[in-house]
């Protein structure tokens, strides 16, 4: 393995990443010039054709859809996000402004929610591994498959109704941000993180047992436990590291469905994130807001995506070798 | 070998399937109330109530009869655009796979830059660019659930297309393959008769779970209010009863548990055709 071929590859690899970045912005803004109906009337219904030329130049619409795509892309990168044109005669607000309120709690909600499915999935999972094809193990697995059929809004629905309504626990709308009330913040976060959790904790658990089931059969492990180490250390110490590629992978891949899916969420527990935000400009037609946000939200998933392939190399010893050379 | 014994599962989720098979071709003539009917002496009843036996909404609509009608829209939506998604990202999976150079590199691009959205985002798109044009005038434009087939059928191409390319990467380079390539076999021929026979089933079972992902992310789309119009498919019901969640439960609850019951069976049965051809792969 030689220097050069590693930065060759990692090249190579952030070359096809740009390649994408493009493509996917490129083609947001084509769906977004393909939206039915003139913006320009339907933004100002009532308006001169003086006014409507005006607010065509404001929305770069007078240009063709490779400029347009240049001037949003330049001010894309600068972090001006453009504005929605709800409240033209007040300016609009910037949309980097609604980011800046929205965004926050919807990565509370997926960070808490990653965080907790890995706590539960992973004890689990490997417990599953370890007494596995026992009847514990069938019963949990199966109630995970029936869970995992659940759709998220489905789950969020039911708990609002037992935790909010029969049992009134909590709260079932809203939300409390963590400078306000730290209790509440987390109270307010309960409900959603477990909707959006009992789904990714029944894939993950499941693969998790998969492939610890497989790493439990290599040799090391049966040389670890002649050695005479117990079986708790073989586990934590052997056997999660090697096991846990599956589950990084799938992790990340999660990613999106857990963007879609905190969008369906948040509008069930009337959660005003980032979800609701895009959902918002779609149906009220905010352009620049649309076209900003879908591209945000695909940019961070590539990168995400890019950071958990490094992250692959560095568990996997194996992987990092095969790479470079 | 014995003709093994399917597990109980297997013919659970077929009789689930079968009935909502069932029930979306003849749901509505059925000699059950029909779906439409507002029944002003029962509004909001539970379940287990006289003539009504899963109760009725607030609008006095019998839930069974709507669970019967909401299956054709739930069920046709979402068999429809996996069957043609099924069939454009098989064709361009394979063609990928057997061509390589620049066809392939564009055609993963393709699907690398679709799946580089999340799902449920893009189809909101999707429905927001094809659905009416006019805001003021909702009746123009492809009817509602053409436009939803569309933009869902466009969503799920990449992700059946890139188990049809890696699948059909994978027997390309088959001994059986070069000899048929040897013999002087046409491509399209040995595409047809050794490439799709053996790609088809490593796609079945990705297929069933696509179906499963097409019910639930239409259902969000529902919830997000650019679903089908209220009360027609399963998620449209569940969108317009939640409100009345504190209240009558289980108008949410039934279609939300009708949902969960065919992604079940749908998930089952593609793991029960992934576990099937990973045992033929083994055996080998």
């Amino acid at each position: 393995m030689s220097a050069v071929g590693k930065i060759g590859g990692i090249a190579k690899q952030l070359v096809r990443v740009v390649v994408v970045l493009v493509l996917v912005t490129f083609g947001v803004t084509v769906i977004v010039r393909l939206l039915p109906g003139d913006p320009v009337t339907t933004l100002l219904p009532f308006g001169t054709p003086e006014q409507h030329a005006v607010l065509r130049k404001e929305l770069g619409l007078d240009v063709n859809i490779f400029q347009y795509y240049l001037q949003w892309l330049w001010n894309f990168v600068r972090g001006d996000f453009g504005q929605t044109y709800t409240t033209v005669a007040d300016g609009g607000v910037q949309v980097r402004d609604q980011i800046a309120l929205t965004l926050p709690r919807t990565l509370f909600l997926m960070g808490y929610t990653i965080i907790f499915s890995l706590i539960v999935s992973i004890p689990l999972g490997i417990l599953l591994a370890y007494k596995a094809d026992t009847r514990l193990d069938k019963t949990v697995s199966n109630a995970l498959f029936g869970f995992a059929s659940i759709p998220n809004f489905g789950i969020g629905l039911g708990l609002a109704y037992l935790l909010g309504v029969k049992f009134d626990l909590l709260n079932p709308v809203g939300y409390v941000p963590m400078t306000e009330n730290i209790a509440e913040h987390f109270k307010s976060m309960i409900m959603p993180v477990l909707a959006l959790s009992i789904g990714l904790i029944s894939t993950f658990t499941r693969l998790l047992r998969t492939d610890t089931i497989a790493t439990l059969k290599e040799d090391f492990v049966t040389m670890a436990s002649s050695k005479g180490l117990t079986n708790k250390w073989i586990l934590w110490r052997h056997v999660l590291r090697p096991s846990s590629l599956t589950l990084l992978t799938s992790a990340a891949l999660n990613m999106g469905a857990l963007i879609g899916g905190a969008v369906v969420v948040e509008s069930v527990f009337a959660f005003d994130g980032l979800g609701t935000l895009i959902a918002y400009s779609i149906n009220f037609r905010q352009y620049l807001a649309i076209q900003s946000l879908i591209a945000l939200v695909a940019v961070s998933y590539i990168l995400f995506n890019l950071i958990v392939d490094v992250l692959y190399g560095i568990v996997d010893p194996r992987v990092r070798s095969h790479r470079g050379g | 070998m014995v003709a093994d014994r399917k597990p109980i599962g297997f013919y659970l989720s077929s009789a689930w399937i079968a009935l909502c098979v069932f029930l979306t071709a003849f749901g509505d003539s059925l000699p059950i109330t029909s779906y439409k009917a507002n029944d002003f002496d029962a509004m909001g009843v539970g379940p287990f109530s006289p003539n009504h036996i899963l109760g009725t909404d607030f609008d006095g609509v019998d839930l069974l009869s709507a669970i019967a009608h909401g299956a054709r829209w739930s069920i046709l939506i979402s068999f429809i655009s996996v069957f043609v998604a099924s069939v454009i990202g098989g064709a361009l999976g394979i063609i990928a796979a057997f061509w390589r150079g620049w066809v392939d590199a564009a055609i993963t691009m393709y699907f690398n830059v679709t799946l580089s959205i999340p799902t449920l985002i893009l189809t909101v798109a999707m429905v927001a660019v094809f659905a009416s044009p006019d805001m003021s005038n909702p009746e123009a434009g492809m009817p509602r659930i053409l436009v939803l087939i569309i933009s869902l059928t466009f969503v799920i191409i990449p992700v059946l297309g890139r188990i049809a390319r890696s699948s059909a990467l994978s027997w390309t380079g088959r001994e059986f393959v070069m000899v048929a390539e040897s013999v002087g076999m046409k491509r399209r021929q040995i595409i047809w008769s050794h490439i799709v026979p053996n790609v088809v089933p490593s796609m079945m079972s990705v297929a069933f779970l696509a179906a499963g992902v097409v019910i639930v992310v239409e259902g969000g789309l529902a919830i997000l209010g650019v679903g089908t119009d209220p009360g027609q498919s399963w998620g449209s019901m569940l969108a317009k009863n939640r409100g009345d969640i504190s209240i009558a439960p289980h108008t949410t609850l039934i279609p939300a548990a009708a949902i969960a019951l065919t992604v079940m069976a749908l998930n089952y049965f593609g793991d029960y055709f992934r576990n099937r051809i990973d045992g033929r792969e083994s055996r080998i």
